[in-house]
């Protein structure tokens, strides 16, 4: 058995200005408030719904309205921007002074990308058709976007025009967010660009092979390589210098010796991204948008993205996830959220879907408050929910254009009214076990995958995964890493799920504090592997936990180069055969190591998520994601008795919990403070767990 | 044809997903299907046999014909695909339980989309830059880069964007509105206006604008028709032409076989045309003259099928050209393509108006 394990780190405290991430709330000046907005676009709504719109989003419970800040909307002609003289639904100033004088704290996001079904992504039309702002293509054509209203080319994030133009933007926006940031205005939170990810041409070679992307590739090589020499012995090329290697426009490596070059492409795709931000971040200070934390947004399909979260949170105080779920996604649901609450400082959707575009797959009501409970169960520890009020181009907002409520809003009224009241930011979901994700595998299934501009992300985000669509060669390796991989942490996902024991993902960049404390890490190893990632497994094998890898020992690093890769010593070891090992290797884990199973349910479909606090369990969730209602049983640790969050329904139970969890749902229920004393004993005798999305690390940039 | 300044607004989640199970049958049951068993979804001939059939089987091959990548887009990877090339095609959908497959030549997606790229012209909107891709998988198709089964509309040319254009013309004029307003018991189910404006459609409005502009209704929509026709007349546009009906009853003509019901619908008001222009009268005389045809087959005499109609078919007589001149336009006639389509998708209980 491992020792106890290593106390916990403070939570993050992250000092922009007067404003901070504290406790995973905002602190303003003492006063703490949940990260819990609402989106609201003052451009397209008449001037007049402002208000109600803004008084009943504080009356739902919103703290917080967040708002985009389009570009293409403000400017009238390049250099030129109205901001209200022209049209009164453009004056930002006075909406957030508007919600400032209702008391609404506001979350501006600027841009470039917005989204928000605006043509041309709310980018001035002049930009996305200037040629040296543009993505190219392997042919050095440009490159669309398929979205409607209207297809167009997307710009380039290596691109100077498109930042020197993007320049002007943020002075001309800065003019009128810059004053109003808190305390002399409502601004407190900022978002830097919006899902990042080559605008949903995020293919391995979609793009970018515009010519300043191609001098970053050269640099990235520099850097990553440091001699030529070693740049040739790991693409077994013979160039002369950095800037004789180009840029893979195809997959057409047919083994191991072919990979490093398509390896580094789907890396510098990251690095190309996190540099931009950090630009564009830098522009957005310089124009008086700082001191207040900063925010990015990762799209859906995040197993497939470009983009490394761990390398985002070098740039943005926040990175989240956007959830635009159905009922029938409760795996992916849950998936992204165990990935959030173990890889990131805070759990956080920036948008977390109520309603949908018109062009999306439809969302029901039910939908999107069964993501929000499912998202929260599993971790989730603030949201903006997007959007608030409804808007062109959106349907399904819990308040309507007018600023009316829906009959919909009473749940999230109720949601959210409850929330605060526990205080369920600051509440802890304990788990002993973390699931490892290895990037370098990850950017070989972007490289293999076969559908060109319908990317890996994209076949993901439509309900498949990020390796439906990946070549199966072996490559010359036992077997297809770029499926395998994926087979792996999945066979291990289903099992401790079926086990009942709490688990996480943690991206395999992230640093080595993001896995100290768990007892069990699981990796998968094929032949080459990040030496990296291979350090920081081991490292906690090292000192006491449980390492699960396999199936091969590696023998190659992420350049394909031959390296020593160290065996742990100390430690519990276990090289497993094939995926199919899991169940087993988990049943056996659970007995060995006395993993915890708290609150396990019956029948095995139901699932439960508990939240605790110094004072013991807080918040149980129980989930049923079929389309049957189920009794289920849940073994308590003590007598208690619950409340529903939602129906008030009071329920209690001696050992057993006996409730009914109708098709479909998820449970909240409050755990009365009277009773868990108990619990809290028991858990005390316990080895101590990792405590998942605590925020862990200290500020970040 | 449309607008890249579209404006889409006045929908809740319910008025728009009803809209959107009229002509997706079995969307409901899409929708509040069960999540997978397993997160890692994998599939063989064997496992799929007692399944429905759903989804799309792709089958990726290399330029020297080796499959490099099979998956069904709901069953996840599928292994060991048994498959010999095109001609294998129908037989392998079929064993997989697939509505549909394709087999794709590795790289063929990124020809497209360079393709897509150079011909594609900054003016050209939304629905223009679709037929440019439908032209351009046309292309592939013959150079034996795309296979598909079935081939739905494999001998109809893809219409150019002019062509379109005059057959929307004719089904909405410029400067003009088309509104849908379907009831269940006696309020709104779901509804939508769309309005033609320079060419375009720029607007298309759903129940929470309707009623805004219309004001409360009382309650019979064979009454509140006029008054939500003359509430879009000020608001939007002239009204082209105007469908009304309980929800229930447009659901069953949409898929019906039966030349006639549509006409029958009309003539005892199960359904309201109002106003009903040239293009919509034509269609429904289409509808009548088919009914009638069958009818006097059946019943060898005729006439007294034909008395009722009579009127219609005088009315017809002059404006057949303009039927006629869509489906030239096109290509194919839209609505009974549809029809078609709608009549293979059997309604589910899912989508009965809730």
């Amino acid at each position: 058995m491992p020792g106890p394990r290593t106390p916990e780190r403070p939570r993050a405290a992250r000092t922009r200005g007067t404003v901070e991430l504290r406790d995973r709330a905002l602190s303003l000046g003492g006063r703490s408030v949940p990260l819990l907005s609402g989106a609201v676009h003052y451009w397209r709504l008449e001037r007049s719904a402002w208000r109600p719109a803004l008084e009943e989003l504080l009356r739902m419970g919103f703290p917080i309205v967040e708002t985009y800040a389009p570009w293409g909307v403000h400017e009238t002609s390049p250099g030129e921007f109205d901001f209200g003289k022209k049209d009164a639904r453009k004056d930002l100033g006075a909406f957030l002074d508007l919600a400032h004088e209702i008391g609404l704290v506001a979350f501006v996001r600027p841009g470039p990308h917005i989204n928000a079904e605006l043509t041309y992504f709310g980018l001035p039309e002049r930009i996305v058709y200037d040629s040296a702002c543009q993505a190219r293509s392997p042919k050095g054509n440009p490159v669309l976007l398929f979205f409607p209203p209207v297809m167009f080319p997307v710009p380039s994030y290596a691109s100077a025009r498109f930042h020197q133009e993007l320049g002007a933007w943020y002075d001309a926006v800065g003019e009128v967010v810059g004053p109003r940031l808190w305390p002399a205005g409502p601004v407190a939170l900022l978002q830097v660009d919006n899902e990042a990810s080559y605008y949903f041409r995020d293919g391995a070679y979609c793009q970018d092979y515009h010519p300043d992307a191609i001098v970053e590739w050269h640099s990235f090589l520099a850097q990553r390589y440091t001699t030529v020499d070693a740049l040739n012995a790991a693409h077994r090329a013979q160039h002369a210098t950095f800037e004789d290697c180009a840029a893979p426009v195809r997959f057409d490596a047919k083994d191991a010796d072919g990979l490093a070059v398509h390896l580094d492409w789907a890396a510098f795709h990251e690095r190309l991204i996190v540099g931009a931000l950090h630009k564009m971040r830098t522009r957005l200070e310089r124009a008086g948008m700082d001191g207040v934390p900063m925010v990015h947004n990762m799209p859906l399909g995040d197993g497939g993205l470009p983009l490394s979260l761990p390398a985002l949170e070098q740039v943005a105080d926040l990175v989240g996830f956007d959830y635009y779920h159905g009922r029938r996604e409760h795996r992916t649901i849950r998936r992204r959220t165990l990935y959030l609450a173990g890889t990131t400082r805070f759990p956080y959707a920036p948008e977390l879907g109520v309603g949908a575009p018109p062009w999306f797959t439809p969302l029901a009501h039910e939908d999107s408050l069964y993501c929000a409970l499912v998202a929260l169960a599993y971790g989730l520890r603030g949201f903006n929910l997007y959007m608030a009020v409804d808007r062109d181009r959106w349907y399904g907002a819990p308040i309507d254009a007018s600023g009316n409520p829906r009959v919909e809003s009473a749940a999230w009224k109720l949601l959210l009214g409850k929330l605060k009241e526990i205080g369920f930011h600051r509440l802890e979901r304990r788990a002993e076990v973390a699931l490892v994700v290895p990037r370098e595998y990850q950017r070989l299934s972007r490289a293999t995958h076969l559908l060109g501009p319908i990317a890996s992300s994209a076949v993901e985000a439509i309900g498949g995964t990020p390796v439906d669509a990946c070549r199966d060669d072996d490559l010359g390796f036992a077997g297809p890493i770029q499926t395998l991989w994926f087979r792996m942490l999945a066979r291990f996902a289903d099992a401790f799920t079926d086990a009942g024991i709490p688990y996480v993902y943690v991206d395999g960049d992230a640093d080595a504090a993001r896995l100290a404390g768990y007892r069990v890490l699981v990796t998968p190893s094929y032949e080459f592997a990040s030496v990296g990632r291979w350090q920081r497994v081991c490292h906690v094998a090292q000192e006491g936990g449980t390492l699960v890898y396999g199936p091969t020992m590696p023998g190659l690093d992420e350049h394909l180069r031959r390296q020593p890769f160290e065996v742990p010593r100390r430690g519990r070891r276990v090289l497993i055969d094939t995926p199919e090992d899991a169940a087993r290797v988990v049943a056996e884990l659970a007995d060995a190591l006395d993993l915890a199973r708290p609150f396990r349910a019956t029948p095995d479909v139901i699932e439960t998520s508990v939240h605790e606090d110094a004072r013991g369990p807080r918040v149980l969730f129980v989930i049923n994601p079929e389309k049957r209602a189920r009794d289920a049983e849940v073994v308590l640790p003590a007598p208690m008795a619950f409340v529903d969050a939602l129906t008030g329904e009071r329920l209690e139970g001696d050992r057993v919990l006996t409730l009914r969890v109708p098709a479909q749902t998820a449970r909240m229920l409050l755990i009365d403070g009277a009773t868990v004393e108990p619990a809290k004993a028991q858990r005390a005798a316990r080895p101590r767990a990792r405590r998942v999305s605590s925020g862990g690390k200290g500020g970040a940039s | 044809m449309i607008s890249p300044h579209l404006r889409f607004e006045g929908f809740d989640a319910r008025s728009w997903t009803n809209l959107l199970s009229l002509f997706a049958p079995g969307l409901r049951d899409r929708m509040n299907e069960e999540p997978a068993g397993t997160d890692v979804p994998e599939t063989d001939v064997g496992e799929v046999k007692a399944e429905p059939t759903v989804g799309t089987l792709v089958i990726l091959r290399a330029d020297d014909g080796r499959v490099l990548k099979a998956f069904h887009t709901t069953r996840g990877r599928v292994r060991d695909l048994q498959y010999d090339g095109p001609q294998d095609l129908e037989r392998v959908a079929l064993a997989y339980h697939s509505r549909r497959a394709f087999e794709l030549r590795e790289g063929v997606l990124d020809e497209l989309a360079e393709e897509l790229a150079v011909r594609l012209e900054r003016t050209d909107d939304y629905a223009t830059q679709w037929l440019v891709v439908a032209r351009i998988i046309r292309e592939l198709t013959a150079a034996g880069k795309i296979h598909s089964w079935p081939r739905p509309v494999s001998d109809v040319p893809v219409p150019t964007a002019g062509m379109v254009r005059r057959a929307v013309d004719i089904i909405l004029p410029d400067e003009h509105a088309l509104v849908v307003v379907l009831w269940e018991h006696g309020s709104p189910w779901t509804a939508f206006a769309l309005r033609r404006r320079d060419g375009v459609i720029d607007l298309a409005a759903g129940p929470d604008l309707l009623l805004r502009w219309t004001g409360p209704l009382g309650g019979d929509w064979r009454r509140d028709h006029r008054i939500i026709a003359s509430a879009v007349t000020r608001a939007v546009a002239p009204v082209h032409v105007g469908l009304f009906a309980e929800a229930s009853t447009v659901r069953e003509l949409l898929r019906t076989p039966d030349p006639g019901a549509w006409i029958r619908a009309v003539a005892v008001r199960d359904i309201i045309i109002h106003p009903t222009p040239p293009y919509v009268a034509v269609a429904l005389g289409a509808d009548a003259t088919r009914a009638v045809a069958r009818t006097t087959a059946r019943w060898l005499g005729g006439f007294d099928a034909l008395k009722p109609l009579s009127p219609i078919g005088t009315y017809l007589r002059g404006r057949v050209s303009e039927v006629a001149s869509v489906t030239a336009l096109l290509g194919f006639d839209p609505l009974r393509a549809l029809a078609h389509s709608l009549a293979q998708r059997p309604v589910r209980e899912g989508d009965e108006p809730k």
